[in-house]
Parts: C-alpha cells; structure tokens; sequence
C-alpha cells in the first residue's frame, strides 16, 4: 500500500493536470482561430527598472490586444548567468518567441542561439545582441534621431540663435561621440546662427555636471542654453542654473528619464527632457515578436505595420521606433518612468 | 549511561531530517511535473542540472569547512576572480584552454592556501579572513578589468564543456560527479571526515586527542579554493563569456544548500548527501516556479521559508523530548533510584 501510494498521488496530479488543458486550449482557439495561442516572453535588463517596467505596461496592452500570453522575467540581482538561465528555462518552456534587452551581448547571444536552433524565434530590444543571435532589433532611438532631436529642440527654444554648451558623459564613449557628430551637423546645416561655445565631460555623474554647468556659466556671459547628453547631467546642470538665480534665461534641456527631472521641469529650470516612449518600446517589440511567429515580418522588409501604432521603418535588420519624444511641462505628468 | 541514547537519538534525527528534505525534493519534483507539462522532460532536467552544477560544486566544498565549525564567504568572490583570470590567461597569454584551466585551478588553491593561512598560523577567525577575501578577490577581479573588459569568443572545443552533452550527460555533469564522489568519500570513509566532525565539536579536544587541526583545517580550504576555479571554469563555459561580476552571491547560495541539508552551522554534524539534497531542494523550486509560470522573486521567498521549516523542524524533536521530560518529572528515576 505504502509503495502505491506516491503512484496514485501522481496520477491524480496527472489528471488534474489533463482535466485543466481542454478549457486552457478552447480559449487559445477562441483567441486565434483554432491556432495554438502564442505565447512571448519578454526579457528586461532588470526587472525591478523603472525603465523596463514602463516597457512592460506597453508590451501588455499589446499582448492583451493581440490575444497573445505574455511572460516577463528578468534578473532581480547582479549575476550575470541569470539572463541566461531565464532563456534556457524559457526553451524548456516552449515559448513561441523570446525578445530581450540584452545586458551581456556576448554571453547572452549564446543562449539566444540556442533558442532559434530549437525553433524558437528571437528579436532584441533597447540593447542589441549579436547580429546573429536574433531576427530582428527594435531600435528605439537611432544616433542620428537622437542627435537631430536634441538640436531641433534646442534650437526651437532659442528661436535659432545663441550661444550653447554640451555637457557629455566623457569625450571617450563610443555612443557619446556618435550623437555628438550628429548634433553638430546638424547645427552646421540647419542652425547657422547658432554657436557651441564648450563640450565638457562630467563622468556620468550628477555631482560634476553641476559644478561643470557653474563653470561654463561663469565663463560665457552670453550662455543661452546648456544642452545635456547623458541622463545624469540633466538634474546637475538644472542644480547649478537653479541656484545661480538664472532659471529662465540659462535653459537646459537634455536626454533623460521624466522621472529624474520632474521636479526641475515643474520649476521651468529644465525646458525640455528627451527621450522615447519605453510603453511604445514594449508594444512595438511586443508586436514585431507576434509577426515574426506568423510570418507576417520577415527578413529584407522595408517597414512593418502595426495594428495599433501605425508605420514603422526598417533600416537593415533594425525595426526603428522613430523620432524620440519631447518631455515637457504639459506632458511629464502623464509619465512615470 | 547517558552516552549511548543521545548518540542513536542523533543518528535517529538525521536520518529523519535528509528523508524529510527527499520527500520535499520528490513534492516539489511532482507538483511541478503536474502543473507545468515539460518540466519532467529530460532537456528540463538537464537544465536544472546544468543550472546548478557551480553553486551545487560550491555547497560540495563548503560542507567540510562548516563540518569543523568554519564558513567560507570568499567563494563566490574567488569564482568571479578565477573565471577572468583564467579568460586573461587564454586569450591576453595565449594558453589553451586546457592549460589556463590547469593553471585557474593552482590560483585556486594559492588563493584557498592564502584563507587556510590566515586562519591556522594567525588563528583569525574564518567568518573574519573569508570576510576579508570576500571583498580582496571581488576587488581584485574588477581591478584587473576595471569593471568593463569581458572575456569572450572561446573556441566551441571549450564550450562543450559547459553547453553540450558527453556520454548522455551535461558535460560539466561528469565533473560535478567526480567531486561529489570524491567529497562523499572523504568526510564519509576517511580519518579526515572523522578528525572534520571532531573539531567541530571541539577544537581544543581535537587537539589533546593528537589530530593535527591546523593541517586538517587548512585542507579544507585550499579544497574549496581548488574547487572554486573548478566552478569558474564550468561557469565560463555555461555563459561563453567570463566578467568580474561572474557568480555574485553564490557563496550564501551554497551556505543556504548546506544549512538546508542538515549541517549544524556550529559544526560536527552533518552530510554530503544532505547537502546534495539541499542543492537539489533549491534547484527543483528555482526552475520548478518557471515551469509554473511564478515570478521568480517567490523563489527566494520559499527558499528562505523552506529553511526555517527545515531548521525549527531539527529543533522540534528536542523541544518536544524537553517538554515532555518536564511535564513528566517524576515516572523515570526509579529503576535506577540511588537511594535503594
């Protein structure tokens, strides 16, 4: 009897087990027409980002319009296995497609190869992998946009004249240079009247973008606008324009999260913050990861069309977000991130 | 006279501690296996394997060490140094992986020698020196990176180590064997796990009874440090990419595996098998929760939940013997009444 019993206790578990899946597989034929319902599963850098967590709300609105099962997980701690091990547990899971923000490019792509030869389909998004590990990135912001932006922007301000100034993480990293190339042509091209007096590097630390700003107020009287491009610096450079009493005719405007310069833009210290809408991020990657499962995105298309979100563009294997979006005083309320 | 009764009592608990922890192991395996329907399959399993095959190897080395009543925080740090180093030695030296593996694992047991020193010439307590080389060997790793370099691009004969199958088997499967095995026989069917459990329970008696502790104790250690870069090359391997951040908080992973398989965290008792057990406990709910569509965060809640079951369920015997004792007093003494 006692060796029995660990047999019936699984076979009752077997058919509670079976006794579920009728109901679970008539609501995947309601949702798709007799198909299997797909399932995606998202994975964030973090899982406990602001950032990512705002990517999430967007990626269910559109999974719950596509009739699509969602799966969010993503490493709550530092250890740099633990994306890997999420991607392999969801192989064995069987997900339809898996879409990821990748915090080691080459450690994770091992994994993500590893899905696409079980058959599961792999795009990224936010931070890319290696081309080969994925069908598709979803790009959310190109240097070029996110160069124009901020030019745009900031000459929209000034009316397209005056003196401005750069504060940059440091004069070294790759994605600081590429975006700065790209707002001097532009200003070169569009905006002749206007001058950049100073670039200074702050550290990616709020501290020194502070005293950075108080230095290059002190050093050009005619300063009109100080123009921000790692997201640290936005609040330093408001700090330092805030207390040297010049709220107003120092503008400054910069990429960031809404979050960290809500307070300052409330002031009308900061005009302006940059940066793209993470829900868009989300439902859009959301929506890529369902038509690669059914075909209906593939590889050499020009441009992918979204059922709730219009048109995007796809430049090589890069599905873009497009333009980023411009924080202000009327809008920032409406964003938690 | 009372010699005798404690000592089968405690074999008695420990016997009964490791069934519980099995049928845990076998509950947790079956839910699973209900609610989630390729949880059971053979790839799962291998992955839930492969997954734990470094903390697993961790919690292996780290049951002698908490045998004599020691701790080792550095492990985990010593992986994360061990899996750079070993990437600096291949691809900025030129090794094979083969050789830099060799040579990891002599850095190993110099940084384990370095704990073991500390601890038996100086007389420092391990909780202090591996506290010490927690920070040291975790510095050390992001200074030779400065945080940023990563190592990559290992060559698939490496790989296979850590991501394909030998003989039916996750590769790495065959070495975390081999050192369970090894482990197993040392403190179950040698003097050493004897002269382990001694001073454990009594460093000073151990001593006056001749068995050499510092030797003893310093070979824990340098087995941990050696097996340590063991793990850091399997890890390697499992990720294809080796950076200074590798295995963070995997020290106290392998520390929860041992408690929760029945090792007395004074020393002097408790079982490889039990620590097995307890990393096998651990694994199962990890992946398990995965399979059952759980977030992961309640993982960690029912690992600590499952070992404050595990540890007051150790101590209830006792309780419930002291109470009984206590609600009982008189009907004992008298077979054996002195004043007859």
């Amino acid at each position: 009897m006692k060796k029995l019993l660990p047999l019936f206790l699984t076979a009752a578990l077997l058919l509670a087990g079976c006794g579920k899946s009728p109901e679970a597989s008539a609501g995947a034929a309601q949702a798709s027409g007799g198909a299997k319902k797909i399932t995606v599963a998202l994975l964030p850098k973090s899982k406990g980002n602001a950032y990512f967590i705002s990517c999430k709300a967007g990626a269910e609105k559109a999974a719950k319009a596509l009739g699509v099962d969602l799966l969010f997980d993503g490493p709550t701690d530092t250890d740099p296995a633990k994306q890997n091990e999420i991607v392999e547990n969801w192989i064995t899971l069987g997900v339809d497609v898996i879409a990821a923000a990748c915090d080691n490019k080459e450690g994770i792509s091992t994994a993500l190869r590893k899905a696409q030869s079980k058959g599961i389909k792999v795009i990224t998004y936010d931070a890319d992998a290696i081309p080969d590990a994925r069908s598709f990135f979803v790009n959310q912001a190109t240097p070029e946009g996110i160069g124009y932006g901020l030019m745009d922007e900031a000459a929209r301000l000034l009316n397209g004249e005056g003196e401005f100034a750069i504060i940059l993480a440091t004069l070294t990293a790759g994605n600081q240079q590429e975006w700065l190339k790209h707002i001097k042509a532009r200003q070169a091209e569009k905006y002749p009247k206007m001058t950049l007096v100073a670039t200074r590097p702050c550290d990616d630390l709020k501290d020194k973008a502070q005293s950075e700003a108080t230095a290059l107020m002190g050093a050009n009287a005619n300063l009109k606008l100080i123009m921000n491009i790692c997201s640290p610096a936005v609040p330093g450079a408001a700090e330092a324009v805030k207390q040297a009493g010049k709220t107003g005719k120092v503008k400054v405007i910069g990429l960031g999260l809404p979050s960290e310069n809500r307070r300052y833009v409330k002031e009308g210290v900061t005009d302006s913050v940059i940066l793209w809408k993470t829900e868009d991020l989300g439902a859009l990657t959301v929506e890529a990861a369902v038509a690669l499962v059914k075909g209906t995105l593939k590889a050499g298309d020009k441009s992918f069309k979204s059922s709730a979100m219009g048109e995007f563009e796809i430049k090589g294997d890069n599905l873009l977000l497009g333009k980023p979006f411009v924080f202000n005083k009327d809008n920032i309320d409406q964003f938690n991130f | 006279m009372p010699a005798p009764v404690p000592t089968s009592r405690w074999k008695a608990l420990l016997l009964r501690h490791e069934t519980a922890l099995l049928a845990v192991v076998v509950i947790e395996w079956l839910c699973f296996n209900a609610i989630g329907p390729r949880f059971g399959s053979l790839d799962n399993t291998f992955d839930i394997l492969r997954h734990s095959v470094e903390i697993g190897l961790l919690a292996l080395v780290m049951t002698p060490i908490i045998l004599t009543g020691g701790i080792d925080l550095s492990v985990g740090s010593l992986l994360g140094l061990c899996a750079i180093l070993f990437g600096k030695l291949w691809r900025d030296a030129g090794l094979s992986p083969l050789a830099a593996g060799g040579v990891t694992l002599a850095i190993g047991a110099l940084a384990g020698g370095l704990n073991a020193g500390l601890i038996t010439v100086l007389r420092l307590p391990p909780l202090i020196v591996t506290l010490g080389t927690y920070s040291l060997f975790r510095g050390l790793a992001e200074a030779i990176t400065r945080g940023a370099d990563t190592f990559t691009n290992f060559p698939a004969s490496f790989l296979f180590l850590g991501q394909e199958r030998w003989l039916g088997l996750p590769t790495q499967a065959w070495l975390f064997g081999a050192v369970a095995a090894g482990v197993w026989l040392l403190v179950h069917r040698t003097t050493f796990g004897r002269s382990f459990r001694a001073i454990g329970f009594s460093p000073e008696g151990a001593r006056y009874a001749g068995l050499p502790v510092p030797r003893r104790l310093a070979l824990v250690y340098v087995l941990a440090g050696v097996v340590a870069a063991l793990a850091a090359v399997i890890y390697t391997a499992r990720l294809g990419q080796a950076k200074a951040d590798a295995a963070t908080g995997y020290e106290l992973f392998a520390i929860t595996a041992v408690v929760l398989g029945g090792t007395s965290i004074f020393g002097g008792v408790g079982t490889v098998h039990g620590t097995l057990l307890g990393v096998a406990a651990i694994a199962v709910l990890n992946n398990g929760l995965v399979h059952a569509r759980q977030p992961r965060e309640v993982a960690g809640m029912l690992t600590g939940a499952l070992l404050l079951l595990a540890l007051s369920g150790g101590v209830a015997p006792k309780l419930w013997a002291a109470w009984r004792a206590r609600s009982r007093p008189s009907p004992p003494p008298p077979p054996t009444s002195p004043t007859s």
